[in-house]
């Protein structure tokens, strides 16, 4: 089966530190993927690479035949990504729905001329609806985002993601912050939206959640990739844990 | 009744020139400090032109070519700067527009550009004119707002990153909104030349830059109606009150400072909130 | 020959305003606020200064009651103007900044008329020559002056105990203050300096110039703004090397370009030019 997102021997350096150290790896459609390591072990730089915050200084990305290393942020996203981010922004003076039909509104504000003549919002209220349904919070379509807790405001981040009908969702630790019983209620959705069909990188910490959820584990220490397995296997791999239990940790994130 | 039209038409072309700057400011968040250059380049070749002999009417979408195809390449050039940069940037387009002028004869050096023809128009149906395209121009801003343009201005005025990783191409956008506010800011000029059958570099200058911004930010950012009664009052404030014209700068300047320092969202937004108090 | 009165002519415009710039930049550093009506303290320096030493005929004497006016009237401004609003975006305090520049500029008018004052005996305007070149005693002044000064700024901000604890509350002012720093007390100073700093440079200009008036401050105003953006905003080393190269840019482009741009349009052309190029500023730190 051909790769939907293929990362070929980046690297990326900032200065003198080496971030990334020549990692490759692919993601099949259908995937749920997590990428895991321990702190500083190049996972944030990995993944703004993949969605083009940094340039990597060596090797490329492609999203199936799409090379993405010339792509700013934006062109990325049309050509099929969507990320969900850490921290979390939601628009503060517009609805929670109405931040997710933003998202949805994404073939009228093409451009500004498609913008500036579409003033209908009716379509992309349902899709919004929708995808708020798949992540569990519609009865909070007309809550202001001002006042919701961080558990909603996460499952916000993923619908907006998901209003973008993305080829690739990327999850960058969206169960930072979360008590045991949200994340875990969460890792739930995150599986049930895999299992409906949708390719995703999860990137994460709670790695009780990420055993449980994750078909394959991609695991990066100190910038290099030591492992490439299925989450059975991963935690007997000397490798592995040797960077999560012993040896010296640099901060490269 | 002559001087109340050239009032009433006055006022028109501020609320004009505000509204353009409320396109960029006010809809997609970039602060422009140098908007009056836009003004100025409009007002010279509409001026320039009509010396030559070109029919005032017809002058009109030259001028806002010139000025929004100028404010494109402005626009270009605020694209690399950071925020904190874009108002200095703005700022000094500004004063290179007026430092550039002053020094070239052919557009009247220092003493300006005096003695621009006749348009043709009664001073009543100038009035009219004008005031049918600051209609327009309000009809226009509103459906800006209601479209998803306007969302998408909305959006990056307040968070341009996050908007970026929604697949928006937000430099686009931003160009949009600079052509479309230049554009419109040298029709206003060009309507102001023709109404003063005069003009000179010092009318372009950072002070009358900051008169428009003063507009908008004392309206209310964003809001057509605000910046629209805005302008209105601080246009005919120096005529209405006679005294004040001296004190005119004093007013704006301090107006300016007292608005921001407790409103600013301007009086929209006090009035919102006096209006949302109200209701409990 | 030229050249190099050229470049002394640029180097002197340069350390004014660096002066001001200076006062402009520790503020930038310390709360991201373009502190536009910071021009204001020069303007009433200048004023201070002629009107002192009309009265009681001693510049030293001026030139103290000035730094000491502007410095207080700074934090006063601080206080009042800019405080209440640190917590809003920061447009806010930029236009707050021009709309309170704007007015005062309009008091000194309404105060002091408009047409300026001078001195009555102006001091300090002997020619002084020095190899090939002739300055005035008041240009010397401004040169070694704002030189002797900015040397004890960068010398007070690395060394001592106030100058570090003003670094801390740039970078990190949470843990600044759980270190018991007091973040009130630090920005006090920094407005005090920066504002005294601009009124003795007001005190200066009106020796040059011979003359005060109310916009005199308008121009370094918008080039100090241009200059700390140049500089790196927040570098005092930065400013001061934006500073004199900006003088020395003017100097050569107004002999230059002059048929083409006025002095103000060359100091913005190259500013954008820079920008450009180099979107960080000339002499920022990556």
């Amino acid at each position: 089966m051909k790769p939907l997102l293929s990362v070929k021997n980046v690297t990326v350096r900032f200065g003198g530190l080496t971030a990334v150290d020549d990692v490759s790896f692919d993601v099949r459609p259908g995937e749920l993927l997590g990428l895991i390591g321990p702190n500083g072990a190049g996972k944030t730089t990995m993944m703004r690479a993949i969605v083009g915050v940094v340039r990597p200084t060596l090797g490329s990305v492609f999203l199936e035949e799409l090379a993405l290393n010339a792509l700013p942020i934006d062109a990325r996203i049309r050509a099929g990504l969507a990320l969900s981010q850490q921290l979390v922004k939601p628009f503060r003076e517009i609805s929670v729905q109405d931040n997710v039909a933003f998202a949805a509104a994404s073939r009228k504000t093409r451009t500004p001329a498609t913008a500036l003549l579409h003033v209908d919002a009716r379509l992309e209220r349902q899709s919004a609806l929708d995808a708020l349904t798949q992540v569990g919070i519609a009865t909070y379509a007309d809550q202001s985002p001002k006042t919701q807790p961080l558990g909603i405001l996460k499952r916000l981040e993923m619908a907006r993601a998901l209003a973008l009908k993305p080829k690739l969702l990327l999850l960058d630790e969206p169960l930072a912050g979360l008590n045991s019983g949200e994340a875990y209620a969460l890792a739930q959705t995150i599986a049930e939206v895999n299992r409906q069909g949708m390719t995703i990188i999860l990137i994460e910490h709670n790695l009780s959640e990420v055993m449980r959820i994750c078909q394959r584990l991609v695991v990066l220490d100190n910038g290099r990739k030591i492992a490439d397995t299925l989450p059975k296997d991963a935690m007997s791999d000397p490798a592995v844990q040797m960077a999560y239990l012993g040896g010296d940790k640099h901060a490269a994130d | 009744m002559e001087y109340e039209i050239s009032l009433v038409t006055a006022a028109g072309i501020s609320v004009l020139f505000a509204l353009s700057l409320n396109l960029i400011t006010g809809f997609c968040g970039q602060i422009s400090l140098g908007h009056a250059a836009f003004f100025g380049i409009g007002a010279y070749c509409s001026a320039m032109l009509c010396k030559a002999g070109m029919p005032f009417l017809l002058t009109l979408p030259f001028a806002m070519l010139l000025a929004g195809g100028v404010g494109v390449v402005v626009g270009l050039a605020s694209l690399r700067v950071r925020a904190d940069f874009l108002a200095i940037t703005t700022m000094g387009v500004g004063f290179l527009f007026v430092g550039v002028v002053r020094q070239q004869d052919v557009l009247g050096g220092e003493m300006g550009i005096s003695g621009i023809p006749d348009t043709g128009f009664s001073k009543l149906a100038f009035m009219t004119l004008t005031l049918v395209l600051c209609v327009a121009a309000a009809l226009f801003s509103q459906y800006i707002r209601r479209s998803w343009m306007g969302q998408v201005f909305n959006a990056i005025a307040e968070d341009e990153d996050t908007t970026r990783v929604l697949g928006i191409d937000v430099p686009r956008f931003k160009l949009a909104a600079f052509a479309m506010g230049t554009a419109l800011a040298g029709l206003a000029g060009a309507l102001y030349a023709n109404n003063l059958k005069f003009i000179s570099p010092d009318s372009f200058g950072f002070i009358e830059s900051m008169t428009v911004l003063s507009m908008v930010v004392i309206g209310g950012i964003g809001s057509v109606l605000g910046v629209t009664a805005a302008a209105v009052v601080l246009s005919l404030l120096p005529s209405m009150f006679t005294f004040i014209g001296d004190y005119k700068l004093l007013v704006y300047g301090g107006l300016l400072f007292l608005m921001m320092r407790f409103s600013p969202d301007g009086v929209t937004g006090a009035v919102n909130r006096l209006m949302a108090k109200g209701k409990r | 020959m030229l050249f190099i009165d050229l470049i002394a002519q640029g180097l002197v415009q340069g350390s004014i305003y660096a002066l001001v710039a200076l006062g402009l930049t520790l503020v930038y550093g310390l709360l991201r606020i373009l502190h536009v009506a910071h021009a204001a303290l020069f303007t009433l320096g200048g004023y201070i200064g002629v009107l002192v030493t009309n009265q009681f005929d001693s510049l030293g004497l001026a030139m103290v009651v000035a730094i000491l006016v502007s410095g207080f009237a700074g934090v006063l401004m601080y206080r009042l103007c800019y405080e209440p609003i640190l917590h809003r975006p920061p447009f806010v305090a930029l236009i707050a900044s021009i709309g309170l520049f704007i007015a005062s500029e309009e008091i000194f008018r309404i105060a002091f008329g408009a047409y300026g004052m001078s001195y009555k005996n102006p001091p300090l305007q002997a020619q002084v020559v020095i190899g090939f070149l002739s300055f005035k005693q008041a240009e010397l002044l401004v040169m070694i002056g704002g030189a002797l000064i900015i040397g004890v700024l960068a010398l007070l901000q690395s060394k001592t105990r106030l100058g570090i604890a003003c670094q801390a509350t740039v970078t990190d002012p949470q843990m600044a203050e759980s270190f018991g720093i007091d973040l009130k007390k630090v920005r006090y100073v920094n407005f005090f300096i920066g504002s005294g700093l601009a009124g003795m440079a007001g005190v200066m200009v009106a020796l040059l110039n011979n003359l005060v008036e109310p916009t005199m401050g308008s121009v370094p105003s918008y080039k100090a703004l241009a200059i700390i953006v140049l500089g790196g905003l927040g570098s005092v080393p930065g400013t001061l090397m934006a500073a004199m190269t900006l003088g020395v840019v003017e100097s050569f482009g107004t002999i230059y370009l002059g048929k083409l741009l006025d002095r103000n349009a060359i100091a913005f052309a190259f500013l954008i030019l820079v920008l450009m190029v180099r979107p960080q500023g000339l002499f920022a730190r990556k």
